[in-house]
């Protein structure tokens, strides 16, 4: 019997070429721009002499005697990064063990956004609020005249660090499953001896993550620490006594060095230039270190991780347990849930009080002319060519940076065998974690000088996409793992082709993915300063509107606030430069606010 | 002319046996029920007549499906999957409207425009048995159906991109007496039209469905594990 056979019509099916074309050579641009950063870092080094062991060893930094010794920047950054995490961890780990174990479930969501309110705040108004509140503490405590100090440095750090230790510490606790909470309580332990040895053993590599990941963003940052730490060359510790009375000393850090004028001057060939360029692959080398060992123990490596062997200690937590004297079990329980509270109450304290300052301190932006009127002279006037500035710059830059991450994204789950697939992975959380003050460095010597842009807006937002991709890219990995792997085989039992799957069924998976992932890179690319100083923004003498791409600067918040900030003794810069913080803070929240919806929408559908 | 001929087909993970060695053969339009415990690689099995078989799984043995040699390299699976449509065990559906879901399969394999697209739509969701009750609905979001009427979703997105070859994994295993009723009424149209293979751990469903029933992975009396038999064919 002859077999039904159809018409050859529908046996052609359709291929779609341009789909694997299109995600390939967007997912290249990226790779190519990662490399193209140590590339350059590389090639500075090479264009002078540079002495490695002075680098490291010496902390004489003199460049018109050519002696470059990085030891004392090496310090302060090892010195004011430590500190930040060793006040930040701490009460993050408390905050988020309160907000997961303690606080009830349906408050949970809210704690948890309340605490990441702090990471929305852009870096140079945590830079203002340092100076207007923790240099003066420092100078009154440790009588330092102005209160730049490493400590400054650090305490305004601590702050930062604070909601990157609290999410992934609230993430790692949240995967310990309910049931072994259950267990644990049914065998009659109090809430806080669950939490002692059920849940912390479970979570510990998760909260370890966190630390980590605390400690590169410490590390990277460059504008709030560049206008407390007071930019001291060669302060070195004589002993090991010294080290604390350094603290509450002005000092450098290698971002601070970087971002201050040398860069320029320097030229962008020679000894100097290749010491800066050194001091520059020492910074990348340590934040990519840190930062991918923190999100693959965090598990967003997840595939093919090693599990470590469980310890005694990490099994055992609750085995040896510490006696305290005197204080029976349950008085014991009350008083480790009450400390456990009081540090998620000081959290929640944080960020009022930055809310409150930022609104009292920023009330210019609350008079609406504000933010449409031009700025006039060196500090009055409004915020409108910084604000169409910033619009033009980052609008650009998620036009940038979607495509590529989504191209990246695909190609690292679709695509990619498992080994090219985790080496992306290990690219875009190098990029994630790159200090942004690298991409202007490289931004400056590319595109102003290679490429005789000279300061041009599209620089700005060629280096903003950057640092907008990585969280594309993380979103649109995690919504397409995030399908059914039954979805996906009945697609392909229809007779559908890669492509067709991946336009048909992947691509609709991941585009809340991709809309969160842009909306909340955006939301970062729009406070960064560092990027923009070199390449893109004058502080004034800029049309709203650029006419062309060479020699085309904009004005943008970020820059405007960095530059009234450095001029902060007098009232009127302090009142516009509060104003626009305001004004960059409700844009970066805005950003996010408008996020949430596409997230719901993404759990939603899982 | 034979729809399915498999030979000695054994389904590994490194060194450890997961199905066979399995013996069958599907004639043309007839329908073949594939019985075993679970765990006995029914499942895979069937995923490997189409190359469905996930990552580290690997098959040996001679798979001839349609004319097509699975195992060879540089055969089409795709086009394959398309003459020899597989509906998975658990109902999936598309986050799309009913009509969408219906013509997923034929929208990509073929360049059909739209209003005949629609036709193939309306027939294989009768032959599904399931036109009836969304005829009024097309245009709603798939979701909004029951897990019974989605079963049958799955199947008419299978018999729209008119397969020779029909292989359906534990098609009523999640579903109510009802449902699966209406699965049977829908599987009975198709005997004796189409090639179907059919997995089920249901002995008696495999006996009201099909002209020839496979036991595979049960063992003998005396402890060995068997080879596929063929076991006696219902009246």
């Amino acid at each position: 019997m002859p077999l039904p056979t159809a018409p050859a019509a529908l046996r052609a099916p359709a291929r779609v070429r341009w789909v694997p074309l299109g995600t390939f050579a967007l997912a290249a641009l990226a790779v190519v721009g990662v490399a193209a950063v140590v590339a350059f870092l590389v090639i500075g080094v090479r264009s002078g002499p540079l002495d490695w062991v002075e680098l490291l060893s010496s902390s004489t930094w003199d460049p018109p005697r050519s002696r470059f010794g990085g030891a004392a920047m090496i310090f302060g950054t090892a010195a004011v990064a430590v500190v930040a995490v060793a006040l930040a961890a701490p009460v993050g780990w408390a905050a988020a063990i309160a907000i997961v174990e303690l606080a009830p479930v349906r408050w949970r969501r809210l704690l948890r956004a309340a605490s990441e309110l702090l990471a929305v705040v852009p870096s140079i108004v945590y830079g203002l609020i340092g100076i207007a509140f923790v240099r003066p503490l420092v100078a009154g405590a440790a009588g330092v005249p102005g209160g730049d100090s490493l400590v400054a440095a650090a305490l305004v750090l601590a702050v930062m660090v604070l909601p990157t230790v609290v999410a992934v510490s609230v993430d790692a606790l949240a995967g310990v499953p309910a049931p072994v909470r259950e267990a644990g309580a049914a065998c009659g332990l109090t809430r806080t001896e669950v939490i002692r040895s059920v849940v912390l053993p479970a979570a510990r590599r998760g909260m370890g993550a966190g630390l980590l990941l605390g400690l590169a963003r410490a590390l990277g940052e460059t504008i709030a620490v560049f206008l407390v730490v007071g930019r001291a060359d060669g302060r070195f510790p004589t002993s090991p006594g010294d080290v604390l009375t350094r603290l509450v000393r002005p000092g450098q850090t290698l971002t601070t060095k970087l971002n201050g004028p040398e860069s320029i001057l320097a030229g962008t060939a020679g000894g100097h230039w290749a010491a800066l360029c050194g001091l520059g692959l020492l910074l990348l080398g340590a934040v990519a270190a840190l930062t991918v060992i923190g999100q693959r123990r965090a598990g967003v490596e997840g595939a093919g991780r090693r599990r470590r062997r469980p310890t005694r200690r990490s099994v055992g937590g609750g085995m040896g347990r510490r006696s305290w004297p005197g204080v029976g079990r349950v008085a014991r329980d009350r008083l480790v849930r009450a400390g456990l509270s009081c540090a998620l109450a000081a959290n929640l304290l944080l960020v009022v009080a930055i809310s409150v300052v930022v609104l009292t301190r920023g009330a210019a932006a609350l008079r609406p002319g504000f933010w449409w009127s031009p700025s006039v002279g060196a500090s009055g006037g409004g915020i409108r060519d910084q604000l169409v500035g910033t619009a033009l710059v980052v609008g650009v830059a998620g036009v940038l940076a979607a495509p590529v991450g989504l191209g990246l994204g695909l190609v690292m789950t679709e695509y990619a065998g498992p080994g090219l697939s985790r080496w992306l992975r290990t690219l875009t959380l190098t990029l994630g974690g790159m200090p942004s003050i690298l991409l202007g460095l490289w931004g400056y010597w590319l595109f102003s000088i290679r490429l005789g842009w000279g300061r041009s807006w599209l620089t700005g937002s060629i280096l903003l996409a950057a640092v907008a991709i990585p969280p594309v890219v993380i979103a649109v990995a995690s919504s397409v793992a995030a399908l059914p792997k039954e979805r996906r085989e009945a697609a392909l039992a229809c007779g559908l082709r890669r492509d067709q799957l991946v336009r048909s069924v992947i691509v609709p998976q991941a585009l809340p993915g991709l809309v969160t992932g842009t909306l909340l890179g955006l939301a970062r690319a729009a406070g960064e300063t560092a990027p923009l100083l070199f390449t893109a923004a004058v502080f004034s003498g800029a049309p709203a509107l650029p006419s062309g791409i060479r020699d085309s600067p904009v004005s943008a918040l970020s820059t405007h606030i960095f530059t009234l900030a450095q001029d902060s003794a007098e009232p009127g810069a302090a009142h516009t430069a509060w104003g626009a913080a305001l004004a960059l803070v409700v844009v970066a929240g805005a950003l996010v606010l408008a996020a949430v919806p596409a997230r719901r929408r993404m759990e939603r559908n899982r | 002319m034979t729809a399915v001929r498999v030979d000695q087909l054994v389904v590994s993970r490194g060194d450890r046996v997961l199905a066979g060695p399995v013996s069958f053969e599907v004639p043309a339009t007839t329908t073949l029920g594939l019985r075993g415990p679970s765990g006995a690689g029914k499942s895979t099995v069937l995923r490997a007549l189409v190359g469905l078989l996930p990552a580290p799984l690997c098959a040996t043995g001679a798979i001839h499906v349609l004319g097509v040699d699975v195992a060879s390299t540089g055969v089409d699976l795709p086009a394959l999957r398309a003459r020899a449509a597989l509906v998975g065990q658990t109902p999936v559906v598309f986050p799309a409207s009913i009509l969408a879901n219906a013509v997923f399969g034929i929208r990509h394999v073929s360049r059909l425009p739209r209003a005949e697209l629609r036709d193939r739509a309306q027939a294989a969701l009768t032959e599904a048995g399931l036109w009836d009750e969304v005829a009024d609905r097309l245009d709603a979001p798939a979701d909004q159906l029951s897990i019974g009427q989605r079963q049958r979703l799955c199947l008419a997105r299978a018999l729209a991109l008119e397969p020779e070859l029909l292989l359906l994994d534990e098609p009523t295993s999640a579903l109510d007496g009802a449902a699966t009723a209406a699965i049977e009424a829908a599987l009975a149209g198709l005997r004796g039209r189409r090639s179907v293979m059919i997995v089920s751990h249901d002995p008696a469903q495999l006996a009201r469905t099909c002209d020839d029933v496979v036991t595979i992975g049960g063992t003998t009396g005396d402890g060995q594990r068997s080879a596929a038999a063929p076991a006696a064919a219902p009246a």
